[in-house]
């Protein structure tokens, strides 16, 4: 018997009125916004927004009990909201992030940060990671933490940071100094189709996940798919043994000789909306795996391979030019094929962000994380390992570093 | 065993058309339940009505040698033998281009289309189970006389829309025997078009109701000023309205810069340039009303008031269109796997009254509109039916 994915997160209706029944008769949780940009479709704007105006959840719109007091914005390129927003909704953008969590004072003055340091104009690292500052925004917020003798929870949007020794820094801070922290993408919670979950606790044979994109910003959203659909084996996560990342004929050639299952691929394909190819060319439906179409088109394959420490291996595949939506397939003993598709909404009103707000506000009410920071820390580090082994050719690498347990429940 | 034989009658099999999506599921196979699965049916001959320089039927009936096209109905259900070849037959009389009429209906083909194919049942002395596409007919008594027909002839008649069968986001089934005091459908599209899938959203959630589907006794059609005076009224319930558009995934932004937020009614009157209602109320005096709302949404969202206890249930049909959104439209595969039990027990999963009402309210909403939004009694659809037990959208 399948999970339902209801079943996995606690019925969504439920938390939707738990939140409110928080709210009654307390005071808003006061907010500050620590952001790179604030701009139309950005993510801090989409995400802002819904601490503003409230989103859609369960059927209603929800306004969450949150007064948003500060902001704080990197950068103000053309198109910045920033201003026009704390006009409009009586709060102040601060010059510093210091000055935001501390609304101009000389003490922490707000009751949770939301950091969202997605977008904007940033440099690159030779792995072709972006170097978004959110390890040094990270940093400043525990700095009036300290000074302030008072922590208060974190949210920090997608993973951690390019850099998994920073990564793991911002974690066991939060960890010593006992405040709760959130990460990651919309993907582990925004709608599966169907709405399964792999049973907590099952032995999964493989799996294999599918996303496109690129690298260094989708190839995130995609991991960590995997990662939340895999850390629910027996015995829990363990962490990661090794990485290696194939790219171009070298994803084909794993799927010829079995070391990528063809099977869990056309599995998760047939998860998918939008194969390219012949379904754009005149609609039709069809099998991409046994039909042979991919190498014709997907031009830049890269094959995300990852040996777990309990001897479990998985595969995340970037296939752009295959398929535009994330899609999932995996064996489990005793339950057979379990798969889905990560619904990814259509822009511009992107729902699934909604999804990951109600879970931000879970922890800015309730002062627990409702899923493990570890998840994306690890999922941090899967990432830039795999990258390390792009760069020094395509090479098995080892990761000691990224021996991470942890339990969800 | 061998495959059993199938055949497809097809008004145009062009990228994207209706004929494309359903004869394609049998010829090419579809994503299904986590595989790719080619159903066991050979789909062997193919009648197409309008053969134009963006036909695919000739491209498909080469690369699937199994499939002969025939210049006639008659041929295709015969495989040219003269008598009845096939063991089921798949109608899609949907796009092409044929006149309207003028109250704005498209008279696609399908009475006419209909009666050729039970003619070669009548010749032949056998009837197969058939697959109608939509609505029965544009005409309301042509669509009754097909039911008769297929009732007389006692073959298995399926029919209706991909709205009924397709992902529900999240995953809802009106429980058997619920209590339902009102319930809304927040749409888009077309009169005489999408405001069929709107109704059989409706319906295929409502006839599950305690004591049955009872019939339909009135309806009435809102337009423009006559729809936002319905809606500040209260001829549906905002609340019911509210909860819909919260299931949406395409609902307009009202304000620049902003890009997920709940219009006001002075914010949707700048939205929805043209909006649609048709509200009905049903013998045992539920009320539904589905609202075509282009400019707002472009989604199908649907909202009930339940009794004791009293809530209300919303959920949205998934419709992933290929408008830019996707590249199939996946919504067929779940209405494939059910024709494929249609082909298979020779039963429809699902009652084809629900089409014969929903044709019905379609035409009764285009008659209203054309008499300027008059409240029309509808006697003639004052028929009950009981739903299947069993869920049939896609869940899997």
């Amino acid at each position: 018997m399948l999970t339902t994915r209801r079943e996995f997160l606690g019925t969504a209706a439920g938390a939707a009125i738990s939140l409110k029944a928080m709210a009654a008769g307390r005071a808003p949780v006061r907010v500050a916004i620590v952001t790179t940009i604030y701009k139309y479709l950005s993510h801090g704007q989409h995400i802002g927004d819904r601490f503003l105006i409230g989103y859609p959840i369960d059927g209603e719109w929800h306004q969450p009990n949150v007064k948003v007091v500060s902001l704080y914005v990197d950068q103000k390129p053309e198109g910045d909201l920033s201003e026009a927003r704390a006009k409009e909704f009586g709060f102040s953008v601060y010059p510093t992030i210091a000055e935001a969590l501390c609304c101009g004072g000389k003490t922490l003055a707000c009751d949770a940060v939301l950091i969202v340091g997605e977008h904007g104009e940033y440099a690159s690292n030779d792995k072709g990671q972006k170097l978004y500052p959110r390890y040094e925004f990270f940093q400043q917020c525990v700095a009036v933490f300290k000074a302030s003798k008072r922590v208060v929870p974190v949210y920090n949007d997608k993973h951690l940071s390019y850099s998994f020794e920073k990564a793991s820094k911002m974690v066991r801070t939060a960890h010593a100094m006992g405040f709760p922290m959130l990460g990651g993408s919309s993907i582990p919670v925004t709608w599966r189709l169907p709405e399964v979950a792999i049973p907590l606790g099952a032995s999964i044979e493989d799996a294999v996940m599918v996303g496109e994109g690129g690298s260094d910003a989708m190839d995130f959203h995609a991991m960590e798919g995997l990662q939340c659909m895999v850390e629910r084996r027996r015995g829990g996560e363990t962490g990661v043994k090794a990485v290696q990342m194939l790219v171009g004929d070298e994803v084909w050639k794993a799927l010829d000789s079995g070391k990528i299952s063809k099977a869990l691929l056309s599995s998760a394909l047939s998860r998918s909306d939008t194969p390219l190819g012949f379904s754009d060319l005149d609609g039709r439906t069809q099998d991409m795996v046994g039909d042979g179409v991919l190498p014709g088109l997907v031009k830049n394959p890269a094959a995300y391979m990852i040996e777990y420490r309990d001897g479990f291996r998985a595969t995340m595949l970037m296939l752009d030019g295959a398929v535009k939506d994330f899609n999932f397939a995996s064996t489990v003993r005793g339950v057979g094929n379990v798969s889905t598709q990560f619904l990814l909404t259509p822009i511009p009103n992107v729902t699934y962000s909604a999804r990951l707000v109600q879970k931000i506000e879970e922890m800015f009410m309730t002062g627990k994380a409702p899923y493990p920071i570890e998840r994306t820390l690890l999922t941090s580090g899967m990432l830039e390992s795999c990258l390390d082994s792009k760069k020094q050719g395509s090479v098995r690498v080892e990761t000691p570093a990224l021996a991470v347990k942890y339990q969800v429940v | 065993m061998p495959n059993k034989k199938l055949a497809a009658v097809i008004t145009v099999y062009r990228k994207y058309s209706h004929g494309q999506h359903i004869a394609d599921r049998f010829l090419e196979g579809y994503g299904w339940n986590g595989a790719y699965h080619h159903p066991p049916f050979d789909l062997v001959g193919m009648y197409v009505d309008q053969v134009g320089a963006d036909d695919l039927s000739k491209e498909r009936a080469q690369r699937h040698t199994w499939l002969t096209l025939y210049p006639t109905i008659e041929g295709a259900l015969t495989l040219g033998t003269g008598k009845l070849a096939v063991d089921g037959v798949i109608f899609v009389g949907e796009h092409g281009t044929y006149q309207k009429t003028e109250k704005g209906q498209v008279q696609y083909p399908r009475y006419q289309f209909f009666k050729q194919i039970v003619d070669v049942y009548q010749k032949s002395g056998r009837s197969v189970p058939l697959f109608n596409d939509k609505h029965l007919s544009w005409k309301w008594e042509w669509a009754k006389e097909m039911y008769d027909t297929a009732k007389a002839m006692n073959f298995g008649f399926m029919a209706g829309s991909s709205l009924p069968v397709t992902w529900r986001i999240p995953k809802f089934e009106m429980p058997l025997g619920s209590k339902i005091r009102e319930a809304v459908c927040v749409c888009y599209g077309g009169v005489d078009s999408y405001d069929f899938h709107g109704l059989e959203s409706i319906q295929c959630m409502v006839e599950r109701r305690k004591g049955g589907e009872t019939g339909v006794k009135w309806l009435q059609a809102y337009r423009g000023d006559a729809f936002w005076k319905a809606m500040a009224d209260g001829v549906w319930s905002r609340d019911l309205m509210t909860a819909a558009l919260c299931r949406s995934h395409t609902l307009t932004p009202a304000r620049e810069g902003f890009n997920d937020m709940m219009p006001t009614m002075e914010e949707m009157k700048t939205l929805a340039k043209d909006p649609v209602a048709y509200t009905y109320e049903h013998n045992d005096g539920l009320r539904c009303t589905m609202m075509l709302m282009n400019g707002l949404v472009k989604d199908f969202n649907f909202a009930a008031r339940l009794d004791n206890p009293s809530k209300i249930v919303s959920t949205q049909l998934y419709l992933p269109m290929p408008d830019g959104r996707t590249t199939l439209a996946t919504f067929f595969s779940p209405l494939a796997w059910n024709m494929e039990k249609l082909f298979e027990t020779g039963k429809s999963p699902y009652p084809i009254e629900r089409t014969l009402l929903t044709t019905g309210l379609t035409a009764i909403g285009v008659d209203s509109l054309y008499a300027g939004g008059a409240k029309l009694e509808t006697p003639h659809l004052e028929f009950g039916y009981q739903a299947q037990k069993e869920s049939v959208f896609e869940r899997t």
